[in-house]
């Protein structure tokens, strides 16, 4: 059989893209850890994406860490294979005092954990008034668990959307040290901005901010709607 | 196999011709390759190997490396081509944006210092003085890094595996950030005395040595002082970040020291040159000729071929030359205000009467920037300033009055949009925007002048710049000084350096009667904008993460612009006059926000990996 040149190019090509096609076909992931940051098995509120959590596998050559972002609510969720890992907080990344143990996952299938950790402070759920339309009016307590932290603001965030924090809100109200004190109810208000005013959709949500940690410590987002 | 005779013969003949060719010749001397007793004995080659490192020291911005970055801090935002909005975009500072771990670099620098002193037979003290000059540089690059990652591993001689199987012996644990401070200033004083270079403003000299250990110096000790002053100080248990408060004192004092001796000893002096303070202020930065100012460089030379697109990319669009890729730096607002009135009040400009109920009319463009700060004129292209001899003319649009107020129009019926004209016959929109959407229009209402070339032709592509990069220059030695002083408690002393920078700025002798720090921070602002201080300066200082919080209500955080207007009211007074509207800059998304893991770099994992002692940085 005599094949021309373009003929056996393309016979050549055509080999190539079969035997390379094997290689890529790496199975993917498929186990699922998902888990809650927990205090005394109440979830904590965070900002999205604020806070990342770190698991490491030892036993391979390389050795690199799996960033895993917890979401606002405190929770997160991985796929991974089966296998050991090390789940690490990291130092002064969140609103909670530096744990140095790592936690150990041996994970096969789906699996859940919780990860308890040390907060400084801890807040109530809020209750949330609007006065006259353009006021809204937060009320919770914040609980002091560390003793030897300061409280340096509370905020009380108000949004479009539900990723409303810190970072990503329309208007705040600010209260600084001595104007909340831990234990004790708190009730504050905030002027609504104009443009927010007779939203059918307002998220409200309240942040505390420890003395030198930069994270805060957040209560779960909240729809209020003006009438 | 049959060989015909003749093939015989032929190859007995080559095998004789090679045999008899030369008897060394596996010994041959190679034609393109130097050996290194050629190259260590002979100065100009030296010379060449000290040109590559000079090229080689690591920058954040200049003007051919990561300048784009100028936009991602807050002097200015990026209104060139569309595909580059994410430096306006960025919803956080990745933890390794300012990452340095260049220890090629190092290790080259190392082997030539080993090199010269076993393979080369130069006369002593030439040798001693390149010697110097390499280990300068080296000490620059540790300076480089230490600004960035905190303490890294100081590796002086070279580093050579044994084959044994077992590399740990080669695993340098992180020094202490004061360890690698003290050896970038204990290295320049060891070779201050042989560093010989005259006057060069290329090269390392004596004072330039001094330069390095007054802005290094400054570093550690407001590193040390504001560190501890933080709620909870970033540190590491080994030190590896973090200076004891203790030390500060003996670090702004050793700055304060070098920066007098430059003051006092350098016969450098503030560019003085032309009557026009304005356009002083840039020559003092870009110009080639007797300025005395300079005082260390990365020099550009046509005739070398060795030119940059730095002006090509940001000049002005209306006085561009190619037809591409114009404007893309543009300075904000909020760099504009921080330079103040020649009568001492704040720079703030004034759009709106006092009880905000209507706009402020100026009969020209560029009457609302009038007796400012003459750095503002040689910073930033304001409207109506000109350049190259041809005003920057601005206007975003016309306010016409529909009886009760105005209605703004800015955008045309007919295309191209630059240059349109309004039913009234007058200009609709400017050749020179601003603009809120269109790229290579400024977005802002302002345009760069600092380190823009104004040479004809300096724009276009067949040409380029020449404009150099300044490392060092006496206007920062100045403001070094009054930091440091100020910082020790000689505030008189403080105040006479920041006064004669603010008289060649046009605010008359002695203009200030006392000084602040804040005061002396602004004037660092005001002065060295786009010098690559701004992200240092806010580290070493910890206000970085208060400056950016990320937080649109932080009006340091967010870019703003000024829009110029001219108002049509026919009948009227005002017609044909200019207001001016501030607002966040169109093209600008995301408010800065610098997180406390921004203070020090990452430090890759596969520097961990290779290398288990090496500790990582906080919050990474």
């Amino acid at each position: 059989m005599k094949l021309n040149i373009i003929q056996s190019c393309l016979l050549l090509v055509l080999g190539f893209m079969v035997a390379s096609c094997e290689y890529d076909n790496f199975e993917e992931p498929k186990s699922t850890l998902t888990g809650r940051i927990v205090y005394e098995g109440e979830p904590l509120g965070l900002r999205n994406q604020g806070v990342q959590l770190e698991l490491w596998q030892h036993g391979y050559d390389l050795f690199q860490k799996i960033p895993v972002y917890v979401s606002q609510d405190g929770t997160f969720s991985a796929k991974l294979f089966d296998g050991n890992y090390k789940l690490t907080l990291i130092r002064g990344n969140g609103p909670w005092m530096d744990q140095t143990d790592s936690l150990d996952i041996s994970l096969s299938g789906a699996q859940e954990i919780e990860v308890e950790v040390d907060p400084y402070f801890t807040l109530n759920e809020p209750n949330y008034e609007i006065v006259n339309d353009t006021i809204v009016r937060a009320s919770f307590t914040i609980n002091q668990i560390n003793a030897a932290s300061n409280i340096e603001f509370t905020d009380v965030y108000l949004g479009r959307t539900s990723l409303t924090d810190i970072v990503r809100n329309e208007g705040l109200g600010r209260f600084f040290g001595n104007q909340v004190s831990p234990g004790t109810a708190a009730t504050m208000d905030v002027t609504i901005p104009d443009g927010l005013r007779g939203r059918s959709d307002l998220f409200v949500r309240v942040g505390v901010k420890t003395v030198g940690v930069e994270e805060l410590l957040y209560s779960p987002v909240d729809n209020v709607s003006i009438n | 196999m049959r060989l015909s005779n003749i093939t015989i013969t032929l190859a007995v003949i080559a095998g004789l011709m090679m045999s008899s060719c030369e008897s060394d010749w596996l010994d041959r001397q190679p034609p393109n390759i130097l050996l290194d007793d050629q190259v260590w004995n002979d100065q100009g080659s030296i010379t060449g190997v000290l040109s590559n490192f000079y090229d080689r020291l690591p920058a954040h911005t200049t003007l051919q490396t990561g300048w784009v970055d100028f936009a991602a801090y807050d002097e200015a935002t990026w209104s060139g081509y569309t595909g580059n909005d994410w430096l306006n975009n960025l919803l956080t500072y990745d933890y390794g944006r300012w990452g340095l771990w260049d220890y090629n670099l190092i290790r080259d620098i190392n082997l030539s210092i080993q090199k010269l002193s076993t393979y080369s037979t130069l006369p002593e003290d030439q040798r001693t003085q390149f010697i110097s000059e390499l280990r300068f540089i080296r000490a620059f690059v540790y300076f480089e890094h230490v600004k960035r990652m905190g303490g890294v591993p100081i590796i002086t001689e070279e580093l050579i595996y044994d084959f044994s199987g077992d590399p740990t012996y080669l695993q340098h644990p992180r020094n202490t950030e004061q360890e690698v401070y003290d050896f970038v200033i204990s290295e320049m004083e060891e070779i201050m005395p042989t560093l010989g270079n005259g006057e060069s403003i290329t090269r390392a000299n004596r004072f330039i040595a001094l330069a390095v250990v007054s802005r290094a110096a400054l570093y550690a000790g407001s590193i040390a002082k504001y560190n501890n002053l933080m709620p909870s100080p970033i540190s590491l248990p080994g030190g590896e970040v973090g200076i004891p408060a203790s030390a500060a004192e003996g670090y702004f004092t050793k700055s304060l020291e070098a920066s007098r001796t430059i003051l006092q000893e350098g016969g450098y002096a503030l560019y003085n040159n032309n009557p026009d303070l304005g356009e002083n202020f840039y020559e003092a930065i870009v110009s080639k000729s007797s300025n005395p100012e300079v005082m260390w460089v990365q020099d550009y030379l046509a005739s070398a071929d060795k030119r940059h697109a730095f002006t090509y990319d940001n000049v002005a669009r209306s006085v561009r030359e190619d037809n591409l890729a114009s404007s893309a730096l543009t300075p904000i607002l909020n760099l504009v205000e921080d330079y103040e009135y020649l009568d001492g009040s704040s720079g703030e400009l004034r759009t709106r009467t006092a009880d905000g109920s209507d706009y402020i009319y100026y009969d020209n463009v560029e009457d609302i920037f009038a007796n400012k700060d003459a750095r503002l004129y040689g910073t930033i292209i304001y409207p109506g300033a000109p350049f190259r001899g041809q005003e920057v003319f601005m206007q975003a649009g016309i306010m016409e009055w529909n009886g009760s107020g105005y209605d703004m129009i800015e955008f045309a019926d007919q295309q191209p949009d630059l240059g349109s004209v309004y039913a009234d016959g007058g200009v609709l929109k400017a050749e020179a925007g601003p603009h809120r959407s269109l790229q290579d229009v400024s977005n802002t209402g302002f345009y760069l002048r600092k380190y823009v070339d104004d040479t004809p032709g300096a724009s276009t592509r067949g040409n380029l710049s020449e404009v150099w990069w300044v490392r060092f220059r006496l206007g920062e030695i100045y403001l070094n000084a009054a930091e440091a002083a100020f910082e020790l408690g000689e505030s008189g002393e403080a105040l006479g350096y920041v006064n004669t920078l603010r008289e060649r700025a046009g605010f008359g002798a002695n203009s200030l009667s006392a000084v602040t720090l804040e005061q002396i921070r602004h004037e660092r602002r005001v002065e060295l904008a786009f010098e690559d201080h701004v992200v240092w300066d806010y580290k070493r200082w910890r206000v970085a993460h208060l400056k950016w919080s990320g937080s649109t209500d932080n009006p340091e955080s967010m870019a703003y612009s000024l829009y110029p207007y001219r108002v049509v009211r026919p009948g009227d007074p005002r017609d044909g006059q200019f207001v001016f509207v501030k607002e966040v800059v169109p093209r600008f998304r995301a408010p800065r926000f610098f997180r406390l893991g921004n203070y020090y770099s990452l430090i890759g994992q596969n520097l961990i990996d290779a290398n288990p002692k090496i500790v990582r940085n906080p919050f990474h």
